[in-house]
This record gives C-alpha cells, structure tokens and sequence, in this order.
C-alpha cells in the first residue's frame, strides 16, 4: 500500500491541525476506501514526552477518498508521526517528521477580521468629507 | 464501503461564510428585484433573476463542489473550476443586470446616506468607467489568465491556501470586467461600436487557444506539484492534456457562440428602439394575508413553545440530573438563548412573539379578576434592572446551567409568576414591568431590522376609532398601552400583533427598518416617553450591555478560577462588572462632556449616548451564546434520546467550527461600528461644529472601544463548554 500524508494548515502550527491520508493500491493505485487509519504522533524533548493519537475516518475529511483526524499539537517543534494502516488483512506502518511552528498570535490569523473596524470607520469619515464637499458646492442641494 | 466515484462525488466543501455571503447577496438582489417588479411593470423579468441567481450557484459550484476539493490533486478539476469562476459565473451573473436590484434591496438609508456620496463622486465614476472600458478589460482579463498560468504562481496558489483565493478573486472579478462590455448591465449602457464585440471576443478565444494549446502540446509537466500524488491511473501528463482539452473546447465555445449570435445581429436586425418601460406609480396593495396569517402563525408558535416547555419542567424535576443529559440542561442554555438572540438580530422579537406563557396569563386572567392596577411606583424598568443583575449573579453563584432541576424551577416559577400577576393586575404588567426575558429582548429588539409600525401615518391622522389600542371584535388592542402613531422602534413591544389584526384600515405592518434608527432619534413614544428622560430604561439597558461581557467572562478560565474561590468574590465580580463598571463609565463620560462642551444638557445626552452603548452589549451576548450553540448544538440529540427511550448511548462531542471565530470577530466588528455610528448621529444633534462632535462623542467612543476589546480578549480565552460533563 502507498500512504500519502496531507497535513493543514500550511506551514503546520501548534493548536488545531488537519491530518490527513491517503491510502492507495502499489499495483494500480487506486484509492483504499475500506481501510482503518490511526496516526500516532510523539514529541520527545529533554526529557518530557507528549503524545497525541487519533483515528482517521472519512467521515472527518472533505475529500472523502482521505481518511482524516483533526488534532490539537499541543506545542511546537519536531513531532515523529506513525501512520497505522490495516485493509483486508494486510497492515503497514509509515512514519516521518513534522515540523511544527509555533502558535499564531490571534492578531496575525485574524487581522482582517480587525482591520474592519478602522477601516469602515475611514470610510466614514471619507463618505461624511464628500457629503461636506458637495453640500459647500451646492448649498441648495437637497441633504 | 463506498466507491472511489461516489465517494469523490460526495467531496463538498461546506464553507459557512462563503455560503452566507452568497445567500446574503442573493437575498439582497431578490429583495431589490421583487421592488424594482412592483414598480416598473415589465422593468424586471424572471430571465433575469434566473441568470443571477444561476450565475451565484455557479460561483457555489466552483468553490464548494468536488472540483474544489480536488484541485489540489488534479489540473483538470482545477481547470474546470477556473472555467466557471472566469467564463460561467460572470456573464450569468452580469446578465442579471445587478446593479439596480442590489441598490434597491439595500435598506434606502445605507444607499442614500452611505453608498450615495461614494456613487456620485466623479473620480471614482471615472475610474469605474475606465475599468469597464473594452481596452482595460481585455487587458486585464488576459493578464491574469497569463499571470496565473505561470508556473511559479500556479504552484505558489497551490501551496498557500491564502495566494489560492487571490487567483480565484482576480479570475472571477477580471471575468466581471471582460464581459462588462459585452452584455453592458447597469442602468446607462456604454456606446460602442456594435462590431466591436466580434473582435474583442475572437481575440480572447486566440489568447484561450494559444495558453490550451500549450498544456496540451508542450509535451512536459507544466506543474510539477500535480505528479507528487496520483490519485487513480490518470497520469499526471494525461491530466494536464485533459485540462488544456477543457480550456480550449468548452472555452472557446463560451467566446465564440456569443461572438457568432453578435455578428448575426448585426447583419440580420437593424437598431432598433427600445421598447419603452412604463412607470407605474401605484403600489400594488397588499392583500392583507401578513395580518391573517401571522397572528395564526403565532398562535402555533406559542403552543410548540408551550409543549416544550412543560417537556422541559417535567425532564428537569423528574429526569436525571446531569445537565447534558437532560433537556432542561440543554434546550434553554444551548438552542433558546442563542437562537432567540439571533432571531433578534436577523428580524426582531420572535421569543416574546412566540412566548410559551402567553396560553397561561391568558388562562390566569379567566380565573382571576385581572382589575388591579400596577402600583405607579412600579411603573418602571427598575424591577426588571434588578431581576437581571439578580439573574447574573444566581447564573454564577448557582451554576444554572448545570442544573436542571434550578432550571425547571425558574420556568415553573415564570409560569406562576405570569399567572399570578396578569391574573390580579391589568393589561400585560408581567411583559411590560417583570419579565426580565422581555425587558432583555425589547431593549436587544432596538437594532432589530424590523419593527410593528403603520405604513401610511396620513391614514392614522383620519382614523376616529383607535383600534389598534382599545382593540375591537377581531382583536384585542396593544396591552402595553403603545398607540401605533406615536410609537417608535421595539421597546416594550412583544410583536403580539394584535394592533396588526384589529387595525380596521389594515395599516399596522410587520415593516423593514434601519437597525440602530430608533436609538438614533428621540421622539415621544407612546407609553414610554422620551428615551433621554428615562434613567430606568438607561440602567436596564447598562446591565444588559454590561451584563454581557460579565456573562462571558464567567465562563473563561483566567476569571473562573478567581471568581469561584469564595462565594463573595462571585458578588463582587458580578456587582463591579455589572452594576459599578457602567456607572462609573457614565460618570466619567458625563464629567469629560460637561467639561468639553458648556451649556450642553449633560444628562440628556448621557442617557442617550449610553443606550449607543446597546449594539457592542447585543453583539457580545451574540458572540458568545453563538459558541455554545456552534459547539454544543448537537447535545439535544442524546438528551432527546435519553428523554424519549430512557435509554444512553453515546455523548455528543462538543467541537469548535473553524468559522466561529471570525462569526464572533464580526459580529463584534458590527456591534461597535453600529455603537460608534449612533453616538456620533447623537452627538451631531447636540452641537453643529465637528470638532465639538468629535470631544462629546470621543469618551463614550471610548467606552465601547474598552467593551469591544475586552469582548475580543474573552473570544480568545478557553471557554467552557455546554452539553457536556465538567
């Protein structure tokens, strides 16, 4: 079997991640629909061990020829990933390395969502500019 | 198992926003096409509306269908999105003649007093003229077809979620300006000449087929991202040869069919006149059917409310008391807050339209002699104002929420409440002077975007009878005591509708306002009088607004921890929060007012500008119970199920939709322009010179700026969650 790992957002920070995989034939590489997923992932750093597992299912994946987890990486740095795979009686494990960046400030993801409000209030001020302007051009123009 | 086909077929992207905005767009164009029809007879045809709401879906095709979800693993898929975002969508969309429909179903005030100034500015005429002009758009429409074929930023738009919606943004918005000319929408139409779209179309189709061609002859990967993974036996070489083959056939059919239809009208039909509109200035009257219907509407709605009601009190006194398994932890916390708000926000006061205890004052007022009258003292909001910083605080203290049984007995006690008192006192005493639910909703129900009001107030002027207050045999009058003439936006208004049904004139109307306008204006209304007189409206309508950033902060962690270390700390914190805070936010704003500006009337202006203050405390309630109901919707299901069969299966899992975070920015976003936007409308009316303006409203804009921050930190803490065990 060939397994592909997907991995969302892009790059991968700490805090909710979308994890997903592909399973395919090696022979014709046809998707594998029927196959039970698990992701292993581990982070050892000096020491202290943190280690998150979930089960990949189509259910959680918009494409639905992935099978997909949504985790938490509760911390950056590099996490070793193990991708469990069985399907009608044969099983294969693949493995790699994430790199895992730390958490956005909420400021730097949401920005747009902030900016609205100084912009719409320029905007205003710009409408209540051109309203003076014409009202000074024409002062018998109706308000 | 399910095949790869279907299971492909079944890959759709649901994402919430983009959904709204179209639905948004597509309500505000159906609105402005429905007024444009009543207006000019034959001015709007249904062709019209079909092309733009075919030319929405399309846009919802492309970017919610399969063809989105795999245009990441295959160029073909990706192609043909491209197709419909650049070739499709635009022309169908522009067929629909957009302008005027979208003007018009706008609410009049944002387009005369907000769009307005910007439509008639002439550079910006300019400019739109110069954009829509033949050359430009060509230009421009082949550019970004070029531009974004080139390798390096194809790959560049496959890697980054962010540069991949700014190639779909430009193909569309450059689709917009190619076909601009050609179907020349709007209500002044460019004079060019008529050969020209020939040419202007035949080249679009030689730049089409020379980029086709290409992908389809260049005889290597032109995206070398497409071979990391293949999907099926398609190699990644065939699916870039595919991708050319549906740019060049579908593409050069969507050029050269209008191209060759144009040239046939140029040598088969002389120019002709237009066929001229006729304007018709009588409105077609309504046949009435709101002021049957609704009331019946009602009625149903009520009795529901009611069954669920009385399911709710029984499950909460007999069923276990686990509060996400049971559905007085659940239906009121998680789906009634947040979907009465909402309601709120989206037309107007549903809840008390729909009140569950309306069947039970009724019946109380049959039993009872319901002759006493209210005491004068009590006339007032000050009742409710301490019932709802009582509320804030038992919600902290006692943990109601997760308590189905505390639950059940606030609902048994409303219904004994509201007998007891409509069943003694006149008229709605509960709705108008008690119920703390009402008092929340009518004082929510001022940025409502609908109001009960007459349509004609020439045909109130004439009217001897005043039905719509002493009621007649079909109904019975306002029992808030609002005359429809003199009233003005939704305080103390239930949307009953009984003014509605007895208005013999049929005069009284469910109709559209500007959200935020009866706060703007200070009239004398009805059985309430002037706003800027009434420091018990003021207060209530405080402990709301700030009641709701206490409400919220309650529940994340940094403020539970300390909050709930002794039981004095949960007074103090609701008390300051809720009581202290806003008055001295006042006191301040009132002194700095006095100082800035002499002579003015400062405790007029103070209560007008510190119910400005409503829209940023109603968008905070929203945002916050807009994540219980985000997250923990689906826990009515097991306490359904456990309610109906007795017995457990498996807890709902509680989990946070990546869209309600900004769903909550926004609605923050709006609540704080709309605070700012009135205080300034007030502040205008109080001086003439802007400067003066700008220090009167410089700190109540203050104010709500504090309010908006602290509601954007308390978005961004962990929040508890409802529907499950803690």
């Amino acid at each position: 079997m060939d397994v592909t790992l997907f991995s969302s957002p892009t790059p991968l920070r700490a805090g909710r991640a979308d994890l997903s995989v592909m399973v395919q034939t090696t022979a014709d590489r046809s998707s594998v629909q029927d196959a039970k997923v698990i992701l292993h992932l581990k982070k050892s750093e000096r020491g202290n061990v943190e280690e998150v597992m979930a089960p990949a299912t189509h259910a959680n994946a918009t494409n639905k020829l992935l099978y997909a987890a949504n985790v938490n990486l509760p911390s950056a740095g590099k996490w070793r990933i193990e991708i469990e795979v069985s399907s009608g009686g044969t099983s294969a494990t693949a493995s790699g390395e994430l790199a895992v960046l730390p958490p956005q400030a909420p400021a730097a993801t949401y920005w747009g969502y902030f900016a609205l409000v100084p912009f719409v209030i320029l905007l205003f001020v710009f409408n209540r500019w051109l309203k003076r302007r014409r009202w000074l051009k024409y002062p018998e123009a109706p308000p | 198992m399910q095949s790869s086909a279907s299971a492909a077929l079944l890959s759709w992207t649901i994402d919430v926003r983009g959904i709204a905005l179209l639905v948004f767009v597509a309500l505000i164009y159906v609105r402005g096409w429905v007024r444009i029809r009543r207006l000019l007879r034959n001015g709007s045809d249904f062709n019209r509306l079909y092309a733009f709401l075919g030319g929405l879906a399309v846009l919802f095709v492309a970017t919610g269908s399969p063809l989105e979800t795999f245009d990441s693993l295959f160029l073909s898929a990706h192609m043909a999105q491209h197709l419909l975002l650049m070739m499709v969508a635009p022309p169908l969309i522009l067929r629909g003649d957009p302008v005027l429909p979208l003007l018009r179903g706008l609410p009049r005030r944002i387009v005369k007093e907000g769009l307005g100034p910007f439509l008639t500015w002439m550079p910006l005429r300019r400019i739109g003229r110069f954009i829509t002009a033949p050359a430009f758009a060509w230009f421009a429409f082949a550019v970004s077809t070029v531009f974004w074929h080139l390798p390096k930023l194809y790959e560049l738009a496959l890697h980054s979620t962010y540069w991949h919606g700014v190639q779909h943004a430009s193909f569309f918005w450059t689709g917009i300006l190619f076909w601009w000319p050609i179907i020349q929408p709007g209500p002044r139409s460019r004079e060019w000449p008529r050969w020209m779209p020939v040419p202007y179309l035949l080249f679009a189709d030689i730049l089409n087929t020379a980029l086709s061609a290409f992908f389809v002859f260049s005889g290597h990967l032109l995206y070398p991202a497409y071979a990391t993974v293949r999907a099926n036996t398609l190699s990644a070489q065939d699916d870039q040869t595919l991708a050319g083959l549906i740019m060049w056939v579908p593409g050069s059919l969507i050029y050269l069919v209008p191209a060759f239809v144009l040239a046939m009208r140029i040598f088969a039909v002389p120019r002709g006149m237009e066929s001229p509109v006729r304007v018709s200035r009588t409105r077609r009257t309504r046949r009435g059917s709101l002021r049957l219907i609704l009331p019946r509407v009602r009625r149903v709605a009520q009795a529901v409310m009611l069954v669920i009601a009385i399911v709710v009190v029984a499950d909460g006194f007999f069923g276990p008391q686990i509060a996400p398994l049971n559905l007085a932890g659940i239906l009121p916390w998680i789906h009634w807050r947040a979907l009465s708000i909402l309601a709120l926000l989206a037309v107007g006061n549903l809840f008390c339209m729909a009140c569950p205890f309306m069947f039970v004052r009724d019946l109380g007022r049959k039993i009872l002699p319901a002759k006493l009258r209210w005491p004068r003292q009590l006339r007032t909001k000050w009742v409710t104002t301490c019932l709802i910083a009582l509320y804030l605080w038992a919600y902290e203290a006692f943990g109601l929420w997760n308590s189905p049984w505390l639950t059940a007995w606030i609902i048994a006690g409303y219904f004994l409440s509201a007998v007891l008192i409509d069943g003694l006192f006149r008229g709605a005493t509960f709705c108008k002077y008690v119920c703390p639910i009402g008092q929340f909703h009518f004082v929510s129900s001022l940025i409502s975007p609908r109001e009960v009001a007459v349509k004609t107030p020439e045909v109130c002027r004439s009217c001897r009878t005043y039905d719509c207050i002493r009621g007649n045999e079909r109904a019975r009058g306002c029992e808030l005591y609002l005359f429809q003439p003199k009233k003005s936006g939704n305080l103390d208004c239930t949307f009953c509708l009984d003014c509605v049904k007895a208005c013999p004139h049929d005069n009284v109307s469910l109709i559209s306002i500007t959200p935020g306008k009866a706060l703007i204006r200070d009239p004398y209304r009805s059985s309430i009088g002037r706003l800027s007189k009434r420091t018990d409206i003021v207060a209530l309508a405080l402990v709301i607004v700030f009641g709701a950033f206490v409400n919220a902060a309650g529940m994340v962690t940094p403020v539970m921890g300390w909050e709930h270390a002794t039981p004095a700390n949960i007074a103090l914190f609701v008390i300051v929060g809720a009581i202290v805070c806003p008055a001295l936010a006042v006191l301040l704003s009132a002194v700095l007012n006095k100082i800035s500006s002499r002579g003015l009337s400062v405790r007029d202006f103070a209560r007008r500008s510190a119910l400005a203050l409503v829209p940023v405390g109603v968008a905070m309630w929203a945002a916050h119970l807009l994540y219980h109901l985000a997250t923990s919707a689906s826990a009515a299901l097991p306490a359904f199920q456990r309610a109906a069969t007795g017995v457990i299966t498996a807890m709902a899992m509680p989990s946070t939709p990546a869209w309600l975070t900004p769903a909550q920015i926004l609605l923050l976003d709006a609540g704080l322009l709309l605070t700012l936007y009135i205080a300034w409308r007030v502040a205008r009316q109080y001086t003439n010179g802007v400067r003066r303006a700008v220090a009167l409203v410089a700190p109540w804009a203050a104010v709500s700026c504090v309010l908006y921050a602290a509601g954007i930190w308390i978005l961004f803490q962990p929040m508890q969650m409802r529907g499950m065990l803690h």
